[in-house]
C-alpha cells in the first residue's frame, strides 16, 4: 500500500476516526486505526466495538487532489502515536507506504517515521449495509431529534435496555423515544421516501451523544440504515456505525395520558426560569422536589422546601388555566431538562392528577412530549 | 491441540461428549470445564468457539484457516470474550463490563460467547453477577468457564452448566511424547513431574535459570548431609538471590520437594520414580543415609506446608528460613 495525501485533510479524518477509538479495549487490535487504499480514496477506520467511525478522503474533490499516488492495500496501525506524528509532519504532503511484513513508513520532508503495523484481516468486519435501504434526514434535525430525547436515557446499569434511545419508522413517520421510567422524552417527525420501516430498535444514548458531537450542524442530510444488529448513519465523507441494544423495550405508549383534568398554557423561559431558582433549595437527595399549585386563572405558585435551610416561594403568571385546581410535586431537575429540551416560547402543561404523570407539550406542536411522574409528599 | 481428532487423543471423553453436541447442533449455554494445568482446558474452548463461528467448518472440525478461526487465535474476534483473572481474582469490574456487553447486539454476527480463565478465582459478588446470565442466557451466547480448582466454584454456578471433566494427563504418554520430540530422557521424567503443559516443559528444559535452580537444589541438598551448619549462610547467599519472583520460589519449593521425595524413594528401593536426583549418584545414598524415613515424612510435610505460605504471602524470605531450620531440626 502507498499513497501521498494532503496533511491538512488527514488531519482532520484522523481526528474523527480517534473519536472512536479507546485505549481501554479487551480486542487488541481495536486499538489501532485501520487505513484502507483505494483507487478512489482512502478510508480510514476506527472502532472501540461499540461504535466505529469511518471516514473517507476522496482522491479528487471539486477538482482538488487529495490524494497521489495510490497503490492499493489495507493496514491497521498503532493509533496512539499516529495522531500525534501527523500533527508534527514538516511538510504539506505526507506519503505513507507500508510493505508486505507489515512495517509502515511515513515519510514528510525530512522526517520519516517507521511503524510496525498489523494486519488488516483481524479487524473486525463491520457490515456492508444497502443503500437503497435507507432513509435521509437533514443533519441538523438529526441532532435536535437526540438532543431532545438523549436526556432522559437511564444511566442505571439494571436495565439496560433503557440506556438507549428507542427508534421507530413506520408509515413515513419517524419516532425517538427515550425514558429512564421516572419521565420520558419523546418526538416524532415526518420521513419522505423512506423506502424501509423498522419497529423498535433501540440505540445505545452513549452512541447517539457521540454522534452528536461529530456532526456539525448542517442542512445536508444524513442517510440513516439499519441491520439486525447495527445501524448506520452515513454523511458525505463519515460513516457512524452502533451497535444495537439486545432486547425488548417497553411499550411506553400505554403510559401517556390521554385526557387531562388541568391544563396550563405558559410561556417556556419563566415557567423554566422560576423552577430553576426554585430548585436552588430543593436538595439533591431528595429528588429535587418543588411544589406547583394552581392560585387563580393567571397564576400558579412554585414553592420549595427543606426544613434546614429554608423556603422558596413564587408566582408565574400563566396564559390560561382550564380544569381542577391542582397541588403537585415533581423532581425540578426532570422538568428543567424537558423545558430546555421544548425549543418553542409557549408551552402547554397537561395534568391529570397529582398522583399521575403530566406532560408538557409545546403549544402549537404535539410532535415532541415530555412526560414526568410526579414525587408523592405529603 | 488444534483438532478435535488431536483432542481427542489427550481428552477422549470430553472431546466425544462436545464434538457429539456439535453435530447434533446442541451446544449447552454454559461449560464448565475442570482439569488440572496442561489438560487442555483453553484448547477445548478455543476449538468450542471456532467451532461457533468458522465460516467453513468440516464436519465438527473447524478449517483454522478462515478469518474467523484465525482472529480468535489471536484474540481479535469481536464476539469473542475472554476474560482472565486481573491480578489474584477477577473483579467485579470486569464482570459488569461484560454485562454491558450483553446488554449490546453482536459486533459482527448475533453469536456471543464468552470464556472466563481462572473461573475459581470469581469473587463472590462477581460470582453471583454471572449467575444472571447463566441463568437467562440471552439468544445465542455461550458461555465457557475454565478452572483448575473445581471445589471452589459456588454451587450456583455449578448447577447451571455442563460440567466437563478433564482426566489427567498420562504421565508416561506425556514423557514419551517429550522424548519423541527431542527432549532427554532423565530431563523428560523432571519435567513430567514439574507440568502437564508442553511448551512450559520445553521452555524450562532450554532455560538457563532453571538449569541452575536445579543445581542449587541438588547442592542445597548436599549442603544439609555434609555441613548443615552453612545452610543457613548459603540460602542467603545463594538460594534468596536466584528464586525472586513469586512463581520462582514456588518452583523452587517444587523442586526441593521433588528432591526430598526422590530420597524417600531411594529409601524404599523405588530408583525408577527418582526425578531430580540421579539414582547413579552418591548423593542419594548419602542423603539416604542421613535422613531416617520418618524424618523425610516430616520434611515433606515441612516443605508442602511451606508452600501453602508462600501462597498465604508470608515473606518469602522468612519462609525459607524457616524450612531450612525444620529440616535441619
Amino acid at each position: 500500500m502507498k499513497f501521498v495525501i494532503q496533511r491538512d485533510q488527514l488531519i482532520k479524518s484522523v481526528q474523527d476516526v480517534m473519536k472512536a477509538i479507546s485505549s481501554r479495549t479487551v480486542i487488541p487490535i481495536l486499538t489501532g486505526m485501520k487505513i484502507e487504499a483505494k483507487q478512489h480514496g482512502i478510508t480510514l477506520t476506527g472502532s472501540d466495538s461499540d461504535i466505529s467511525i469511518e471516514s473517507h478522503i476522496p482522491a479528487e474533490e471539486d477538482g482538488k487532489v487529495n490524494v497521489e499516488q495510490i497503490e492499493e492495500g489495507t493496514i491497521v496501525l498503532q493509533a496512539k502515536y499516529f495522531p500525534d506524528i501527523i500533527r508534527k509532519l514538516p511538510e504539506k504532503t505526507v506519503e505513507i507506504e507500508s510493505d508486505e511484513n507489515l512495517k509502515i513508513t511515513i515519510r514528510s520532508g525530512k522526517a520519516e517515521f517507521n511503524l510496525n503495523g498489523q494486519d488488516a484481516e483481524e479487524y473486525p468486519q463491520l457490515p456492508m449495509l444497502q443503500t437503497d435501504e435507507s432513509f435521509e434526514i437533514p443533519t441538523d434535525l438529526l441532532k435536535s431529534l437526540i438532543k431532545q430525547t438523549v436526556f432522559a436515557i437511564s444511566t442505571m446499569e439494571t436495565r439496560p435496555i433503557l440506556t438507549g434511545v428507542n427508534i421507530k419508522l413506520a408509515d413515513n413517520k419517524l419516532s425517538f423515544t427515550a425514558t429512564d421510567s421516572h419521565r420520558l422524552a419523546s418526538r416524532e417527525i415526518p420521513v419522505k421516501e423512506a423506502n424501509i420501516e423498522f419497529q423498535s430498535i433501540v440505540v445505545p444514548g452513549k452512541s447517539l451523544n457521540e454522534l452528536n458531537k461529530i456532526l456539525d450542524d448542517t442542512e445536508e442530510t444524513v442517510e440513516i440504515s439499519v441491520t439486525s444488529n447495527q445501524i448506520l448513519f452515513r454523511t458525505k465523507h463519515l460513516n457512524f456505525l452502533s451497535r444495537l441494544l439486545d432486547g425488548n423495550y417497553p411499550e411506553t405508549s400505554r403510559l401517556i395520558p390521554e385526557q387531562s383534568k388541568t391544563t396550563l398554557h405558559v410561556k417556556t423561559k419563566e415557567l423554566l426560569s422560576t423552577i430553576d431558582r426554585a430548585s436552588l433549595l430543593a436538595k439533591e437527595e431528595r429528588n429535587n422536589v418543588v411544589r406547583l399549585a394552581t392560585k387563580d386563572d393567571s397564576n400558579v405558585e412554585i414553592t420549595s422546601n427543606s426544613p434546614e435551610v429554608g423556603t422558596v416561594a413564587e408566582d408565574v403568571t400563566i396564559q390560561s388555566m382550564e380544569g381542577e385546581e391542582l397541588k403537585i410535586s415533581f423532581s425540578s431537575k426532570y422538568m428543567i431538562d424537558a423545558l430546555k429540551a421544548i425549543e418553542y416560547d409557549d408551552v402547554k402543561v397537561d395534568f391529570t392528577g397529582a398522583m399521575r404523570p403530566f406532560i408538557i407539550r409545546p403549544a402549537e406542536d404535539d410532535s415532541i412530549l415530555q412526560l414526568i411522574l410526579p414525587v408523592r409528599t405529603y | 491441540m488444534k483438532t478435535w481428532s488431536e483432542l481427542a487423543e489427550v481428552q477422549p471423553l470430553a472431546s466425544k461428549i462436545i464434538t457429539n453436541s456439535i453435530k447434533k447442533d446442541r451446544i449447552s449455554h454454559a461449560y464448565l470445564i475442570q482439569g488440572e494445568r496442561g489438560t487442555g482446558k483453553e484448547a477445548i474452548a478455543l476449538l468450542l468457539a471456532k467451532g461457533i463461528f468458522c465460516e467453513n467448518k468440516a464436519g465438527v472440525e473447524p478449517c483454522l484457516k478462515c478469518n474467523a478461526c484465525r482472529r480468535i487465535t489471536s484474540g481479535n474476534h469481536p464476539d469473542v470474550h475472554w476474560i482472565e483473572p486481573d491480578g489474584q481474582s477477577i473483579k467485579i469490574e470486569q464482570i459488569k463490563n461484560l454485562q454491558k456487553e450483553f446488554s449490546y447486539s453482536g459486533l459482527e454476527s448475533n453469536r456471543k460467547v464468552y470464556v472466563i480463565k481462572g473461573a475459581d478465582t470469581l469473587t463472590v459478588n462477581a460470582a453471583n453477577r454471572i449467575l444472571k446470565f447463566l441463568e437467562e442466557p440471552s439468544k445465542q451466547t455461550t458461555a465457557i468457564m475454565l478452572t483448575e480448582n473445581s471445589g471452589s466454584i459456588i454451587p450456583t454456578i455449578r448447577s447451571r452448566c455442563q460440567v466437563i471433566d478433564l482426566q489427567p494427563l498420562n504421565l508416561v504418554s506425556f514423557q514419551n511424547h517429550l522424548v519423541e520430540n527431542g527432549m532427554a530422557k532423565e530431563n523428560a521424567v523432571l519435567m513430567s513431574a514439574l507440568t502437564n503443559n508442553m511448551d512450559d516443559a520445553f521452555a524450562w528444559n532450554d532455560n538457563e535459570w532453571f538449569a541452575s535452580a536445579r543445581k542449587l537444589v541438588i547442592q542445597l541438598v548436599e549442603m544439609f548431609t555434609s555441613n548443615p551448619d552453612d545452610v543457613y549462610l548459603f540460602v542467603h547467599n545463594h538460594w534468596v538471590p536466584h528464586f525472586k519472583e513469586r512463581n520462582e520460589q514456588e518452583q523452587g519449593f517444587d523442586l526441593l520437594l521433588l528432591a526430598f521425595k526422590d530420597i524417600l524413594y531411594f529409601h524404599i528401593e523405588n530408583e525408577a520414580s527418582m526425578t531430580v536426583l540421579a539414582p547413579t549418584d552418591q548423593l542419594p545414598e548419602k542423603a539416604a543415609m542421613y535422613f531416617s524415613q520418618e524424618k523425610l515424612v516430616t520434611i515433606l510435610n515441612a516443605i508442602l506446608m511451606a508452600k501453602r505460605k508462600l501462597k498465604q504471602n508470608v515473606h518469602p524470605t522468612l519462609v525459607m528460613e524457616q524450612l531450612t531450620l525444620q529440616i535441619q531440626g
